[in-house]
């Protein structure tokens, strides 16, 4: 919140308030606006469009949503603003106390939409280039007809701005009504303001970035996000005594799991299976310790899993049959890098197979494995990099690079254990994948230990984090511990004894199942368990 | 060559079906040179306007239609009352027209369950049940609940079908939940239920004191008229809590609920003592002062904020700023009328008014803000607490008068006064209402103390509700429901907070076989045999003109306005009075301008009383006072249209909030979140515990919108309006 010490907050509220007045001055819109509600010249260079918000004059009406539904023909549930509440201070004791008293209670609705980026996220990672930002009025607008509906945009936007249209299949937002701005009307929020507490205004963004290099840690407003990761352009203006200490949202106690995204958990396990299995399988080959039939088995099971992985990403599109496009965003989005790679290690997985098993010259086995286990580890390092460059702390690189390898080893060591115990005994290439798998599981529960109790009680993010998981999320914890418990307990089993070579098979397959069925959940709980900061919102 | 042309696929699709979703035309608006955009889906084939059904604010809402179907609300830019703005609400206002909720036919319960039945039958059946019981029991037996929610044509007309056809004695409006405590206080200090101000005064008072109000959130386009006021005027809060409102004020006087009484009392006493008082005017224009002089003597500065609770600074440094004030504006809402000692505090704040001649000037009154979109058209014309046009049933003059005007027989008018709400479902209890019909209100929810009120509706032996929507609280337990037209659905008038009356139009068409409530009351007429009483009220054009004519003269003479037609052609709305032949066509008028009131004599009067504690206190077993008010915008009443919006659903909580303070919640070992049993003496109820510093320690609020809040409220009433105190019982809260 920018408070009277900016100047230029202080220059702004003198024009709102002073000048005007009254004066009943008419607005394009139609109603009777008391001030300026648009610039009075377009941008110039080094500026751009910005969300004005004059925080004394909010009320928490709310009409602005309902505007900008109403004048934009949105979906019956569709809405694009929302308007939240901070409350703080110190309850007033039966006597009185007067509001410019430090102490006073102190509550603030806050409006906010797009806030129109500077570096937005949402085009940032779209992989079919749906965003773009104009270059002279920085609105951020979405081509609707260009969005395939893979909700990208959904998770790196930090302010919850895109909103998926389930009859269209593809995701909308506001564009500021720039084809209003354009023709000189206000857009729609703005004109629905009773207080005229919305305004379109001119931010250099030199400035804006200045600002925020200075103060890396500045938020729109209490409790929003940081500024600093997108530079969201929309400023939030009071001339009131800065906000008290202990501003909490009025949803900050709404912490609930997040959406589980079944077609992300699904394909992210299975890719990484299928590349955790076809690197293990080619690091044994390499070191001499598995047998060919293995190798090609390993090879068959891991291709097969590929392709379920990528069926699965396709199914979790709005619109499947223009996921083409996905491969547009390739200079920026990780998603698009991540589509390609394992568009290219599918059928680079199918060559391998068939070379291992004879249907292409041998002599290209070790070249198609080699070029497929990197480009896999490429497509699982793009998987890894789309979640880190979200800014979400739960999903920091260095603790999503951790979990997928923990997956790969698990989940891959098993298949390969499976692969070698089915059709080439078991003998040494079985044993070493089991040792991996093991340790994979081990390493993530002790990861999931340390984090626990490193982060517990902590206010933010992460500690909301914890608080799910060892809430609500619990049961999901303990079934993810049970089962990858009962893979461990499988692996320990069958290498004490000596059991039959079809009981050998089975128990594997077993181990596998609880392996995967382990890193589902704990792949949901990736996506359940996250609470980034958000904007503030209402009771919910 | 393009036959040939292969459909290469397009890398980026700036057009497409998906981008027409949201193109927008152009579309002319007589507030503006250029008008504005509107959605292409959404595209009129024709624009009429129609004034909100929702609060007495009265704003006027542009319909979009197109093949006679509505398609999008947008406010109406030339408008005085709004100029182009509206809440949540009033953008929303056709959704729960078009919900799928409506009631399409007449139901009947038949072996326990409603069964749709059609008009035919429901008339007749009506007609046979309302004469068994009277038959049985006394005319007076049958019993109406009228309403602030339809225009003021029917309830017109409901008035003199229900009293003077089917000769029913009691009848009240749910407005006595909202403003009878504004009229009782207005008809004793000045002659008659008059708010004399114009929504200007927002704009041009250098002192704005709001009591028991939080404007911002019930009345957001009143809220936004106060926003316009360019002299930086000082805005004195008087509310136990720090709500949206508070935040704005210059000062706010966090008064201990139900003290305000005194407050003002001892506000009279620092601005008489202070000589802040203008003597000339009470002398020409008021009488009893020196009786209310003497009596505020007694409330010092040590008593008053004993009362209240306010520190000695606070007090006298608003009593300074009301003194400096040379335009103050007193205005109330519900915090006030709804209090067991209502009518005398509203009056109090008359008195304050009145004293510093604060008054028929810009910028000054003491201004009651109406609830409902039509409570003062209720309480002028509905012919329910009073007869028409604010005449007296006990005086045979005025039964002569109405008579003579509508040309009925005065033997059909009932010679003694209606029971008051409170009276009506009383005498249910008592076996003396054994029938009643409810018309567009639901007393099963927002009646006070409600979980009695159930078991009282269930010893009725007819109840019939006519409404939109059939599953109400109260619709649910009827023996016979009536499906009515809503919102634009039928032609007639609202009459709003600032006495404006303005147009309602029949837009589009009720669902299936639902009618106005005008035709159902025609309907009932006819099949009970008084039609021929009626046929002057042939249509809501027809009963306006009889209602200009029944108002020749008094206080509120319309006959000056030329009917339905007049109203359209001003297109603003009139406020009332407009006497015929008056050459005053200020679109914004205020009353007593040259200081004359409709009393005897002319002179407005002081009225007070000792100030009494509430009825029910905080005790050991229940020590927080629980509040109820307006939660959001976006939620009306009982929500049985509100409910029904996607949007503004999304704009309210979704579970049932209680805010408590920190220190309370910290007492109770309870947080935001937490599930806790509000306990009362009369029932308990489950909420969540929202910890805000906005309530003091010592007090909860909880929003009046869920159904199950009245359950928990005391049913205590003022003497005088019989309004209900929402604003004060005691309660517990613990963690469960």
């Amino acid at each position: 919140m920018t408070d009277v010490a900016d100047p230029s907050a202080v220059d702004l509220f003198g024009e709102w308030h002073d000048g005007a007045g009254a004066s009943g001055m008419r607005a394009p819109g139609g109603g009777t606006a008391y001030r300026a509600l648009l610039p009075a010249t377009a941008p110039g260079p080094g500026q751009q469009y910005r969300f004005e918000v004059d925080l004394d004059s909010c009320t928490g009406c709310k009409a602005c949503v309902a505007a900008c539904h109403s004048l934009n023909g949105l979906d019956e549930d569709e809405t694009w603003r929302s308007v939240g509440l901070l409350v703080g201070g110190t309850a007033a004791p039966p006597t009185t106390a007067t509001v410019a008293t430090p102490v006073a209670p102190w509550q603030q609705h806050v409006t906010t939409a797009c806030h129109h980026c500077l570096e937005p996220a949402c085009l940032a990672g779209c992989p079919v280039e749906a965003y773009e930002k104009d270059p002279i009025t920085g609105i951020v607008s979405h081509l609707d007809d260009q969005c395939i509906g893979c909700r990208y945009c959904m998770l790196t936007c930090p302010y919850e701005v895109p909103s998926f249209n389930e009859r269209l299949g593809v995701v909308r937002k506001c564009d500021m009504c720039k084809d209003r701005l354009a023709e000189g009307e206000e857009p729609a929020c703005v004109q629905g303001c009773p207080t005229d507490a919305i305004s379109i205004g001119l931010v250099s963004t030199v400035e804006l970035q200045a600002g925020l290099a200075v103060d890396p840690s500045a938020r729109l407003v209490p409790t929003a996000p940081r500024s600093a990761h997108t530079q969201p352009t929309t400023v939030y203006l009071t001339r009131r005594p800065t906000a008290p200490h202990n501003v909490v949202a009025a949803d900050d106690h709404h912490v609930v799991p997040a959406h589980n995204h079944p077609p992300l958990v699904a394909m992210l396990v299975l890719t990484q299976m299928s590349v955790g299995a076809f690197v293990l399988s080619h690091l044994l080959d390499l070191s001499g310790v598995s047998e060919a039939a293995g190798s090609t088995a390993s090879a068959v099971l891991s291709w097969v899993s590929a392709l379920v992985a990528i069926g699965a990403s396709v199914l979790h599109l709005g619109r499947p049959l223009v996921a083409w496009r996905a491969v547009l965003g390739l200079r920026h989005s990780w998603l698009s890098r991540e589509i390609v790679a394992f568009g290219a290690y599918a059928p680079l997985g199918g060559a391998t197979a068939a070379a291992s098993a004879g249907w292409l010259p041998n002599g290209l086995t070790p070249w198609l494995a080699t070029a497929t286990a990197l480009v896999g580890l490429a497509g699982v390092g793009c998987s890894a990099m789309l979640y880190a460059v979200t800014g979400r702390p739960y999903w920091r690189l260095d603790r999503t690079v951790a979990r997928f390898v923990v997956t790969m080893a698990a989940t891959g060591g098993a298949a390969v254990a499976l692969a070698d115990v089915a059709v080439a005994g078991g003998e040494h290439a079985a044993v070493a994948a089991t040792w991996v798998a093991t340790c994979g599981i081990a390493v993530g529960w002790m990861m999931t230990f340390v984090f626990v109790a490193r982060h517990r009680g902590a206010a933010g993010p992460l500690g909301r984090s914890v608080s799910l998981l060892t809430g609500v999320l619990s049961p999901q914890m303990g079934l993810a511990f049970g089962a990858s418990g009962v893979a461990v307990v499988i692996a320990g089993g069958a290498s004490a004894g000596s059991p039959s070579p079809t009981a050998a098979v089975v128990l594997a397959a077993v181990a596998l199942l609880a392996v995967l069925v382990a890193a589902w959940i704990e792949r949901g709980l990736y996506f359940t368990g996250d609470s980034p900061d958000r904007m503030p919102g209402a009771l919910r | 060559m393009s036959r040939f042309a292969l459909p290469i696929p397009q890398l980026r699709a700036r057009t497409g079906p998906r981008t027409d979703e949201l193109a927008r035309v152009r579309l002319a608006s007589a507030g503006s040179a250029r008008g504005r955009q509107i959605p292409v889906r959404h595209a009129p084939t024709s624009v009429a306007s129609s004034v909100c059904g929702f609060c007495s604010t009265g704003c006027s809402l542009d319909v979009h239609v197109r093949d006679r179907r509505p398609v999008n609300v947008v406010p109406t830019d030339v408008y005085p009352v709004n100029s182009g703005s509206a809440c949540p609400k009033g953008w929303e206002a056709m959704t729960p027209m078009s919900s799928a909720g409506r009631a399409t036919t007449p139901l009947l319960r038949r072996g326990g369950r409603l069964e749709p039945v059609s008009w035919d039958v429901a008339f007749d059946e009506f007609c046979s049940k309302v004469r068994r019981v009277q038959a049985d029991h006394g005319a007076d037996s049958f019993a109406f609940l009228s309403t602030g929610q339809i225009v003021t044509e029917e309830m017109a007309l409901l008035g003199a079908v229900a009293k003077f056809g089917l000769g029913m004695v009691h009848g009240d409006g749910n407005t006595r939940q909202c403003m009878a405590t504004a009229v009782t206080a207005y008809k004793e200090c000045f002659g008659f239920d008059a708010p004399p101000y114009t929504y200007a005064d927002f704009e041009e008072s250098d002192v704005v004191v709001l009591v028991g109000s939080n404007l911002a959130i019930a009345h957001p386009i009143m809220f936004e008229r106060l926003q316009r006021n360019p002299h930086r005027p000082e805005i004195i809060v008087v509310d136990p809590r720090a709500t949206e409102t508070a935040m704005i004020a210059t000062r706010h006087l966090a008064t201990a609920p139900k003290s305000d009484q005194t407050l003002f009392y001892g506000i009279a006493r620092e601005l008489i003592a202070r000589e802040a008082i203008d003597r000339r005017y009470i002398a020409e224009h008021t009488s009893g002062f020196e009786d209310y002089a003497a009596f505020v003597a007694d409330f010092d500065a040590g008593r008053v904020c004993a009362a209240t609770g306010l520190d000695v600074e606070s007090y006298l440094g608003a009593i300074d700023a009301i003194a400096a004030g040379k335009r103050v504006s007193f205005w109330w809402t519900m915090g006030v009328n709804q209090g067991h000692a209502a009518t005398r505090t509203a009056q109090a704040i008359i008195a304050l008014a009145l004293m510093t001649g604060n008054i028929g000037r810009p910028g000054t009154g003491a201004n009651s803000i109406t609830g409902q979109c039509n409570a003062m058209g209720s309480r002028l014309f509905s012919n329910t607490a009073s007869l028409f046009c604010g005449r007296d049933t006990t005086n045979p003059e005025h039964r002569q008068e109405v008579a003579d005007i509508i040309g009925i027989d005065a033997a059909a008018i009932p010679d003694r006064p209606s029971w008051a709400y409170d009276q009506i479902i009383e005498g249910i209890v008592k076996g003396k209402i054994r029938g009643l019909w409810v018309i567009a209100t639901n007393p099963a929810h927002s009646w006070i103390n409600h979980g009695h009120l159930h078991d009282v509706l269930e010893r009725l032996d007819v109840l019939v509700v006519q409404d939109l929507y059939a599953d109400t609280e109260t619709a649910v337990l009827s023996d016979l429901f009536l499906p009515a037209a809503g919102w634009a659905e039928k032609e007639g008038t609202f009459i709003n907070s600032e006495r404006r009356i303005g147009r309602v139009r029949a837009l589009h068409q009720p669902p299936g076989d639902a009618r106005t409530d005008f035709e159902i009351f025609q309907g009932i007429a006819e099949v009970w045999g008084c039609g021929p009483m009626f046929r002057r009220w042939r249509t809501p054009a027809k009963v306006f003109d009889l209602l200009a004519e029944l108002s020749r003269g008094r206080p509120c003479d319309i006959s000056g306005i030329g009917g339905h037609t007049g109203l359209d052609e001003v297109a603003v709305g009139v406020q009332w009075p407009q006497p015929e032949g008056s050459l005053d066509t200020a679109v914004e008028r205020r009353l007593f301008e040259d200081g004359r009131f409709f009393t005897p004599d002319q002179r407005a009067r002081f009225v007070f009383e000792e100030p009494t504690v509430a009825p029910e206190r905080a005790s050991d077993r229940y020590p927080l006072v629980l509040l109820t008010g307006r939660g959001t915008t976006a939620q009306w009443h009982t929500q049985t249209r509100t409910g029904r919006s996607p949007v503004l659903a999304a704009l309210g909580p979704e579970h049932l909030y209680v805010d408590m303070s920190p220190a309370d919640a910290e007492a109770r070992g309870v947080k935001s979140g937490d599930t806790v049993a509000v306990t009362s003496r009369r029932g308990a109820v489950e909420a969540r515990v929202f910890v805000t510093p906005s309530v003091a320690t010592g007090q909860v609020f909880l929003p009046m919108h869920d159904r199950r809040i009245n359950v928990l409220t005391a049913p205590g009433f003022d003497p005088y309006s019989r309004q209900p105190s929402y604003k004060h019982s005691a309660v517990q809260v613990a963690a469960v």
